[in-house]
Parts: structure tokens; sequence; C-alpha cells
């Protein structure tokens, strides 16, 4: 186990930066799922393993079991054949609740107990732990902060009632992290939020995500919200088959089967573009021209063909610069940092982004 | 109206009448209902806190709706004869439907999500009932017993056929106290139930914890 966390640490540095200190891995281990009185299987024979730090999303169309799988881990439902291990300890060899302490759970609208304040609901988990007052009150502070409700003395005392949906998810995820689980099992948290509410908790959960680097397992049935979140996507099929375990360049640029394709959707293409950002982009062909010792990015005033240009910004995602590009009707985008011009990229590289120096030449660590 | 009127001057006159028979009759209610909900809540809290024995609740509650008292106590003095005992007997089956109905839906209903999350978290059984079932069921679980309060109170005005005392003697004996003994002892039942109640909402409003205070504050608001 340690040395399979030790060989992939070079390729993902993230991953292995949180993995130093403890194992805590989630392996699926040819499990099986069966409810009594259903001949269907509910989950068939998943095998994955989420490594120490990494943010897993299962995704699938209802009946995929994906919840199920979720719900397997901390117990809540128990398997019928195979095994699943967190770190190095098979999960049937804690109690229920002993397990579950060890385990963060976010759910959709929050769970959050109406009667509790949000100090209290923060506070559920280290309170049945029996941490002292002081203790759970830091935490609880820290947590609050963390999750961007501040200033925290306001929070404290409201209610689940008088917070917006995107304030009850902040809360939730702050319950789940309290007792500082290694691990998180999230069930469609940000589920019924608004999209733009969904869109700012994402990227807050993204950050915290990074800070605190606990390994997640995060089911959605959106496919962009997983492919936005995830380190890897574990796509279900009806029946609990899985269809493809793959980062989520991997799984748009080759989808295993027509049944991924299908639930990629016909815009798979633009989601992929989705994944780079123009930075990158202008990285990379930089890059490229420097071995070719040929073209320089324009740093003074601009071509007259390329005046009309929008302007984007590095950290854009090709999909946002092209949607730019295409309402102006322009061939291309200037790439600005405030008064800065960091360089031009033409609509041919929007939509077919250079490779990685590292793709392009085939051998590793020449340039990153 | 003159009847009505002249019930007042009949409670001042027979004051000490009426208080005597007003204590009769919260004996023979109030030990039924306190047996009632002694036994009803605890076991319609287990049953929904299980999520077992719906059928059984709604059973209870239909025959315990569909059974005259009259009928009951005439029965009952057929076993158990006449008295206090046997009023007592027919007020607990009156009483006993509304409060194990209620309690078992109050925590039977509570949102299964939230149970969900306790669980996951790593509450136990006993932690998920005192910390979300119960909390979020009190107010219904004191409806079930306010309704069985009433039902008790005004009952027992008919337990007076079975011997058993209480303000159902003056109202069904209009011979010796005439129409205006039967209408202030009639008021006197009616303002008996309405305190009942109210002691019972009073009773809600204290040991409701702050966070559940808040939640009926706001319901009232929307």
């Amino acid at each position: 186990m340690t040395d399979t966390a030790t060989a992939t640490s070079a390729t993902s540095a993230r991953t292995s930066s949180t993995s130093a200190e403890t194992n805590s891995s989630i392996v699926f281990d040819n499990v099986t799922k069966t409810y009594p009185g259903q001949s269907a299987k509910a989950l068939d024979s998943l095998s994955i393993e989420v490594k120490s730090g990494e943010l897993v999303c299962l995704v699938g169309p209802s009946g995929g079991g994906k919840t199920t799988a979720l719900q397997l881990v901390n117990r809540l439902v128990d398997l019928s054949r195979g095994e699943i291990r967190i770190g190095d300890t098979n999960i049937m060899d804690l109690s229920p609740i002993e397990l579950r302490r060890t385990i963060g759970y976010a759910i959709q609208q929050s769970g959050l107990f109406p009667h509790c304040t949000v100090a209290e609901n923060i506070a559920t988990v280290p309170s049945i732990l029996k941490w002292d007052r002081k203790r759970i009150e830091e935490r609880t502070k820290q947590l609050l902060e963390l999750v961007g409700l501040t200033p925290v003395d306001a929070w404290l005392k409201r209610y689940p009632g008088q917070l917006s949906g995107g304030q009850q998810q902040r809360v939730g995820i702050a319950r789940a992290l309290a007792a500082d689980p290694p691990v998180m099992l999230m069930d469609e948290p940000f589920g019924a939020l608004d999209p733009i509410t969904r869109m700012a908790v994402q990227d807050e959960f993204l950050e915290i995500h990074r800070a605190v680097g606990k390994t997640t397992l995060f089911v959605t049935h959106d496919i962009d919200e997983a492919i936005k979140m995830a380190d890897r996507i574990a796509i279900l099929k009806p029946g609990g088959l899985l269809a493809q375990y793959d980062t989520p360049a991997e799984v748009l640029a080759n989808p295993a089967d027509d049944f991924v394709a299908e639930f990629l959707g016909a815009e798979r293409g633009l989601k992929r573009l989705a994944l780079t950002t123009v930075a990158e982009v202008l990285g990379r062909s930089r890059a490229r021209a420097d071995d070719a010792e040929s073209r320089r990015a324009p740093m003074s005033s601009p071509p007259e063909d390329r005046v009309d240009w929008p302007v984007v910004a590095g950290t854009m995602t090709l999909r946002e610069a092209l949607s730019l590009v295409s309402a102006a009707h322009s061939h291309g985008a200037r790439v600005m940092d405030g008064d800065r011009h960091l360089g031009d990229v033409t609509l041919h590289e929007l939509v077919c982004p250079p490779a990685t120096a590292v793709d392009a030449r085939g051998t590793a660590g020449v340039r990153s | 109206m003159d009847v009505v009127v002249g019930a007042f001057p009949f409670m001042v006159a027979n004051l000490s009448l009426l208080l005597e028979k007003a204590g009769e009759h919260l004996l023979i209610s109030l030990i039924p209902l306190l047996a009632a909900i002694l036994i009803g809540v605890p076991v319609g809290v287990w049953l929904g806190h299980i999520h077992r024995g719906e059928f059984l609740a709604v059973s209870i509650t239909n025959i315990g709706r569909a059974l005259p008292s009259l009928a009951l106590i005439a029965i009952l003095i057929g076993m158990v004869g006449i008295g206090m005992l046997n009023a007592m007997i027919a007020l607990f089956l009156l009483a006993f439907p509304p409060i194990l109905s209620y309690a078992f839906q109050a925590v039977n209903s509570v949102d299964a999500d939230l149970t969900r999350a306790a669980r996951g978290m790593g509450l136990g059984s006993f932690q998920v009932l005192m910390k979300v079932e119960l909390p979020l069921g009190l107010p219904m679980i004191i409806s079930g017993i306010r309704t069985a309060a009433v039902l008790t109170v005004s009952s027992a005005t008919i337990a007076t056929i079975a011997g058993s005392g209480g303000l159902g003697d003056v109202i069904l004996n209009q011979v010796a106290y005439g129409m205006e003994g039967v209408v202030a002892a009639a008021l006197w039942v009616a303002v008996l139930a309405i305190l009942i109640d109210q002691f019972f909402v009073l009773l809600l409003t204290l040991a409701s914890p702050a966070g559940v205070k808040h939640l009926r504050r706001a319901s009232v608001a929307v």
C-alpha cells in the first residue's frame, strides 16, 4: 500500500504531499451490494482505489448505485460481498459508530438540524466525542473561518432556517470537517443550490479541499460538477457496473464505451476545453516557439488585425475564452493581466490546444 | 338565556359542591390521562424511532375514534362493575389512542435525511433519538396529549353513569339541581378542559429547548 503511494507521488505531487503522514486511501475491492428483496444488483463488483488526499467523483444516472457505494463506506448500508478498506483497515473491523466518527459526512440540502444553532450543528461530532468546551469553541470558529462565514460571531447563534442555501451548505461542510476526519463522504452536497451559488460553493470547496487534503468521495449526477471538481471520475451505469474510472481529461478524450460517451453528452469536446486555462495554452505555445526559435509573443501594441480581438484573462478556461471569441467574431483573443499584455491565443490554439511540452516531446521533465 | 344568567348565582350558592365535584372530575380524568401518557408516549416514540408498527398505531387510533365512550362505560359496568375504576378504565382507553398515534407520527415523520445525517456522523441510535427525533417531535407529542386531555375531561362527564362522581353528577341530575345547576356544571367542565389544554401549552413552552422554540416561532411567522 505504501509502495503504491510513493510510486504514484511522482506523477501527482498534490496527492503525495497529503498522504505523507497517514494512509487514508479508500479501496473498494470487488464490492457488490444487493438489497434484500431485489433481484438486480445495486452495485456490481466495484473495484476502485481513491488515493490519500484525492477527490473522486462518483457519477452516473439514477440506479447506478453511486449513493449506495458511498453509504457502504460509512456502513449506512451493509455490503453483500467484497471488501472496503480505509487506509489499511477493513471497515468491518470497526463498529459502525466508531467508523463513522472518523468519516466526515455531508449530504444534499445540508442535513443540518433545524433546531440547533450553527455552532451546535458544527459541534455535533466533537460533543459526542466529549471534547472539552473550549476546544469545541475554538474548532467551531476555526471552521467557520475556513468556509468563509465571517465575522464568525455573527453566525454562531443563527439557526439553519435563517441561512441561505449556500450558507447552509457551507455549515454542512464545516460540520463534516469538525472532528478532522481523514476521509470525507459527500452525497450530492450541492444538488439543491441554484447555479450561481453552486459555482461559488464548488470553488470554495475546491479551495478547502486543497487546503485540508481530505480523501474525498463525492457523489453527483452532474457531469460538469464532476469534471470541475474531481481528480478522477468513476462513472457507474445502471446495474451498478463501473463504466470507466479515470481523470476528467482522459474520460473526455477517450470515453470507454458508448454509454460513457452518451453520458458525457454531445458537448464532450467543449467540456474538455474547460479543463485547460488560457495561460496554460500560452505557456505551451511559447515553449514550442522557443524551441523553434521562431515567433515571439507580441509585447508592444497589437498588429492592426488584432485590435478587435477580445481581451481574456490567463485564468479563464479555453471554453470561456472561446465563447468570448465567438461572440466577437474574431480569430483569437488577447491575453491580459491587468494592463500587461501576456500574449495572444489564436482561434486554432483555443479549439485545438497544443499538447503539453511533456506530451509533445514524449519525454518527461524537460520543461514544465 | 335566563338559565345561563341564573347559572352564576348557582355557582356562588353552591361553590363548595362544585369544587368538590370538580375535584372528583379532575381525579377521574387526570389519573387515566397520566397513565395513557406514561404508556403511550414511550411506546409511540419507540415505534416511531424504529419505524415499525404504523399499522398498529393507525388501527388503535381508528378503533379509539369509532368507540363511543358511553358504550364503553356500559360494557365496563358489566365487566368491572360500578365505580371510579370503571370510569378510569374507560377514560384511559379513550385517551390512549391519540397519545400513542401522535407520538408515533411525531418521531416517525422526522425528515429521514436528518436522521441519516445524524447516523452517518456517528450518533448512536439513542443519541439520534435524544438529539434529533425527540426535540423535533416534541410539539407534535404534546399536541397528542392536548387532544387526549380535552377528550378525557369532557368525557369524564358521562362517566357519572358508572357512579364515579364528578361534575357529571350535577349535569345529569336536573331534577335535583335545576337547569341552572346543569348549565353551571357544564360551564365548569368547559373551563376545566380549556385550563388543562393551556397547561400543556405552557408545559410545551417550558420543556422546549431553545431551538425548538425558535422553530415554533418561525413556523408561526410563515
